[in-house]
């Protein structure tokens, strides 16, 4: 297996890993609609993971940019703008006293996310088949 | 029969032999009455006959009055019953002129009935003392009165008349804004007792619309906002009910919503079942509800006062604590630096305390008191039960900050007096010769908060600068270059997550913070305020506070002194429940939102006004929905009780009875409460554009759907009766302080009038949006003295300087400041009369107290200006402003701001405003 396949392998564990993050965003954002977590422990609970999960998108991007998978590339870049972005302007954090009225947005984010999420993993799991077919080849 | 006496031209007399006596007919238009036509001209007294009729108008008068007076009793008999609500004015026959009776005059009706110019009529008393008018002031316009009298004459079931309005065609009238909200009309037989209480009033509840349409959909066709304006606990002014107490601890309350029981709910099943009003549920009615518990005997169900009052306090029985009731606790912070000293913050502030100590409620002797002290290390003082000494110790680590002493930091109001009296004595002399700049006011919060975080309560902070060491460091980032453009909301933003993440600590622990600041340079309140925000507690801004100048002193004595005393209730959370097909969406005001529909308050303040706002989710079938608040809370003597508030409202499927019971003080409050929540999200610049549009919205639609015009351009600008003072109130929102577009305000003052036009109930939020003016000079005879409700207040004038004559005396007032007004051109007597000097040159402008002379004129003005300073709640003790024509020219700016009809800078006058909503309502089409 060359190093492709290593590349797009990696990419897909990655893509999974977030793939869960954003599924637990989203289950307990729905938590909190249905009071079963106050917006306190809920923030608490999802500030921890959304630098991590933003890193770990950011790794990935910056590898496909090193590696030259340029079409991978583009496909992260937007989202890895965005994400830079709300850092930069420092409102990636969840604020407890403005959840609620934010709730509607955060979901909505999240749910394009997982499906954004989804779909590169479809996409790595394909050129990680293709890598391998070539190598086989 | 009797002969008939003699009859003026064109009448004839009948004897009528049911009633045996004669009926009188006017011949030419077949109208008959009781009274005999020839007796009224002559007989000065209203001749009421025994069996109550009321004698109707009297044809052909020769005189122009007496022909308007006929016309107004016409139009008002003409149509059905009085209105329930009327004044007794109308339910009496004295229309002015032919039927007067001296001595039954009522002022009110007689201003309005005389057809007297508007502006210029005598004073009515009712208005005067703050009372909602119950007739509004007329016009001298024909069609208006009819149309008026026609509409307060529908009894009870008919439909909402609608009335429009042409709104260029007049002036708005200040006294329009103290009418009475539209009346809900509750289907008969809505709610079980016949009480007059089972509406809330407007002052603890009331909703933008009066009658709530059936979908979201015609409710989002008439751009109406559907919120309620909330203050479930306002103080009690004098005359005020108190709030009924539900002693027994008999709770009755729905299985599955909740609902506290209420005047909605049905009886059935022989009266021992009741339905929910909100979820038709039937419940069990609780065995012991038929009970009088305090005579041990049966008692009567109706007259519980929660089915006959629709605002009741129910005492809590254990189930309704996770721990016992709290005492009250105040832990003082107080800013011991150099310039808190200097400036003299520290010694006001410490007599006040020591004067307030019997005020503080302390009913149980449970009451907890901590002081600290804070500049650059935090003071902490052990006030040892019965002794008169207390040690200081001093806390230089402020990073880790801890409780140098397990106890006697947090002491018994009662055990500890001596000390806590001694240490307040002397605490300004301890740090006389201090020097030290800077403050750890950071740390000093997260200190009192260790100490009094077991058992929750009050922090109070007073500070003179800037926190600049420890956590929640500010930093002056004011930019003047910044002022006024779309960067500005940036500095309205809080710079520091600090004050929000402690704040959500300080709920969790029911710690409410009030802030007292006093900076004369920039202090951050945009940061600072966030902890008042979210802990129920409230911002006071004194800017440059110097204790030497008695004026400055003497507010914030008045004022912390008041807040101190206040009967605050504490680790409460408030919950609004509505009827089925209803959901809170949106709450603005000083809270928490701990879930969807919780709201966490560690404090509930007296006079703290909420917003919230409601949807519609599904189509109301019930002919009418309740909404019902409840707060649980601790009160400040020990007791868990829940105050629950009742609002019930008819539903329609009418856009007009929509529009016709639009309640446009509640709107106005809304638009304050969401435009400053725009400000901070968004812009400045948006948070002004959302209120025009809104308005354009509104108007455009009402427009198209409510007039003639339909979706075609009009000449008009048409609006309902009951919304005309709206646009005027939209437009003192833009020129409000906290969202006026200027170069000019410090970020301080703009987010310091952004908190109050956020918690200010509508009685303090309306003149401070809409100024009131009054004219001293001329003003009538009756004003300033003492009438039959207090102080008779002068006829308040529209808010325009073309009303500003050279040689008057002018008072503009907005609940936060007054302003006394005097032209370049004032007689010296008046100068004489008023300030007791010599003439218009000697006097100086600024802030000052006005001396009480002895003379009628002085002591008149001086009553009216006590009379401003305390007809409204809250603590708020306006400033006294001289200004002078040709002096100081921010001065004169700042009263003419007041005057929101007029020109201002890039803002535009009344008339404009209306023009530029006109173009707008004009130039869109669906």
């Amino acid at each position: 297996m060359g190093g492709e396949g290593w590349l797009f392998l990696f990419a897909l564990l990655i893509s999974a890993v977030l793939l869960f993050v954003m599924v637990f965003f989203i289950i307990m954002f729905s938590d909190l609609e249905c009071d079963y977590i106050n917006p306190i422990d809920l923030c608490n609970k999802l500030n921890q993971f959304v630098l991590p999960e933003n890193a770990a998108h950011a790794f990935l991007t910056i590898i496909f940019l090193l590696s030259g998978q340029w079409v991978a590339f583009l496909l992260n870049a937007p989202l890895l703008a965005f994400n830079v972005n709300k850092v930069l302007k420092k409102n990636h954090m969840y604020d407890a006293t403005e959840i609620f009225r934010t709730l509607s947005g955060h979901k909505k984010e999240s749910f394009i996310k997982l499906g954004f999420y989804l779909l590169s993993f479809f996409y790595y799991l394909y050129r990680f088949i293709v890598a391998l077919i070539a190598d086989s080849e | 029969m009797e002969t008939p006496p003699n009859l003026p031209v064109g009448w004839v007399a009948q004897w009528d032999s049911v009633q045996q006596r004669h009926l009188f007919i006017e011949t030419a238009t077949g109208r008959s009455q009781w009274e005999n036509p020839a007796q009224f001209p002559a007989g000065p007294i209203a001749p009421i006959d025994t069996q109550g009729q009321v004698p109707h108008g009297q044809p052909h008068q020769s005189s122009k009055r007496r022909q308007y007076a006929t016309g107004q009793t016409q139009a008002y008999y003409g149509s059905a019953e009085p209105a329930p609500y009327a004044d007794p004015s109308y339910g009496q026959p004295q229309p002015g002129g032919q039927l007067f009776t001296p001595g039954l005059a009522a002022e009110a009706g007689f201003a309005g009935q005389q057809g007297a110019p508007a502006y210029f009529a005598p004073p009515d008393t009712g208005y005067a003392n703050g009372q909602y008018p119950q007739q509004p002031v007329q016009q001298p316009n024909m069609n208006q009165v009819t149309n008026q009298f026609a509409q307060m004459g529908l009894g009870g079931q008919k439909p909402y008349a609608l009335q429009t309005v042409n709104l260029l065609a007049g002036q708005p009238d200040p006294r329009d804004l103290h009418r009475p909200t539209p009346e809900i009309r509750l289907p008969p037989n809505a709610s079980i007792s016949q009480s007059p209480y089972v509406n809330a009033d407007p002052s603890y509840k009331r909703s933008t619309i009066n009658a709530v349409p059936t979908t979201s959909s015609m409710l989002n066709k008439s751009k109406v906002p559907f919120a309620l304006i909330l203050t479930p606990y306002r103080s009690l002014k004098e005359g005020d009910e108190p709030v009924p107490v539900v002693t027994d601890t008999v709770i009755a309350r729905c299985r599955r919503c909740r609902t506290y029981i209420n005047p909605y709910v049905q009886f059935i099943d022989g009266g021992n079942r009741w339905k929910c009003c909100m979820c038709s549920m039937s419940n069990e009615v609780p065995q012991l509800f038929d009970w009088d518990q305090a005579r041990n005997a049966p008692g009567d169900r109706w007259s519980r006062p929660e089915l006959n009052h629709s605002v009741v306090e129910f005492v809590a029985p254990t189930e309704y604590m996770v721990r016992p009731p709290q005492p009250p606790v105040y832990c003082f912070l107080i800013d011991v630096s150099h310039a808190a000293v200097q400036s003299g913050m520290v010694a006001t502030a410490t007599r006040t305390i020591l004067e307030s100590l019997d005020r503080i409620p302390n009913e149980d002797n449970r009451t907890k008191i901590a002081i600290i002290g804070f500049d650059v290390s935090l003071y902490f003082f052990t006030l040892a039960p019965g002794s008169t000494e207390s040690s200081m110790l001093v806390v230089s680590d402020l990073d880790d900050v801890f409780l140098p002493k397990p106890t006697d930091l947090l002491v018994n109001l009662t055990e500890s007096r001596s000390a806590i009296e001694g240490l307040l004595g002397r605490l300004s002399d301890m740090f006389q010769d201090s020097h030290t700049v800077g403050s750890a006011m950071g740390p000093a919060l997260q200190a009192g908060f260790k100490l009094i975080q077991s058992m929750g309560g009050k922090l109070v902070a007073l500070s003179s600068s800037l926190p600049t060491l420890g956590a929640g460091t500010l930093k002056n980032r004011e930019d003047i270059k910044l002022l006024g453009t779309p960067k500005e909301s940036t500095l309205l933003q809080p710079a520091s997550s600090f004050y929000k993440t402690f704040a959500i600590e300080c709920s969790r622990a029911q710690v409410s913070v009030d802030m007292f600041l006093f900076s004369s340079s920039y202090t951050d309140i945009a940061s600072l305020s966030c902890l008042p925000h979210y802990t129920s507690g409230q911002t006071y801004f004194y800017p440059a506070f110097n204790a030497s100048r008695t004026e400055d002193a003497l507010k914030f004595a008045h004022e912390f002194s008041t807040v101190l005393a206040s009967p605050i209730c504490f680790e409460a959370v408030m919950r609004v429940r509505a009827s089925k097909g209803l959901r809170m969406s949106e709450f603005h005001g000083n809270f928490f939102v701990r879930s969807t529909d919780l709201l966490a308050m560690p404090s509930v303040p007296i006079d703290q006004s909420y917003a919230i706002e409601v949807q519609i989710e599904e189509t109301l079938t019930a002919p009418f929905v309740v909404l019902q608040t409840a707060v649980l809370h601790t009160t400040a003597f020990g007791e868990r009780r829940i105050r629950v508030c009742n609002l019930a409202l008819p539903t329609t499927t009418n856009m007009s009875e929509v529009y016709s019971s639009v309640d446009e003080i509640a709107l106005a409050t809304l638009f304050a409460n969401k435009a400053v929540e725009r400000t901070i999200s968004h812009k400045l610049e948006d948070a002004r554009d959302a209120i025009t549009n809104k308005l354009i919205e509104i108007m455009t639609n009402y427009k198209n759907t409510m007039t003639a015009a339909g979706s075609g351009a009009s000449a008009q600008l048409a609006i309902s009766e009951n919304m005309k003072m709206l646009p005027i109130l939209c437009l003192g929102l833009l020129k409000n302080v906290g969202l006026r577009q200027s170069a000019q305000i410090p970020v301080d003052l703009r987010a310091y009038a952004q908190t109050l036009l956020t918690t200010m109930p509508s009685q303090l939020l309306i003149p401070y949006i809409h100024p009131t003016f009054y004219s001293l000079h001329s003003m009538p005879p009756e004003a300033g003295t003492v009438g039959e409700h207090g102080i008779i207040l002068p006829p308040p004038l529209p808010l325009s300087s073309e009303r500003l004559e050279r040689h008057g005396l002018y008072l503009i007032e907005d609940g936060q400041t007054i302003f006394l007004w005097i032209g370049r051109d004032a007689v010296p007597q008046l100068v004489m009369d008023v300030f007791n000097l010599p003439s218009y040159t000697e006097l100086r402008g600024g802030k000052m107290t006005l001396p009480l002379l002895d003379n009628p004129f002085s002591q008149r003005v001086n009553a009216i200006i006590a009379k401003t300073r305390e007809m409204r709640r809250g603590p708020y003790w306006p400033h006294l402003y001289v200004v002078k024509e040709d002096a100081d020219p921010a001065l004169r700016l700042w009263a003419l701001s007041s005057l929101i009809m007029d020109r201002a800078e890039q803002l535009p006058s009344y008339q404009q405003y209306l023009g530029q909503i006109k173009d707008k309502v004009n130039g869109t089409t669906y």
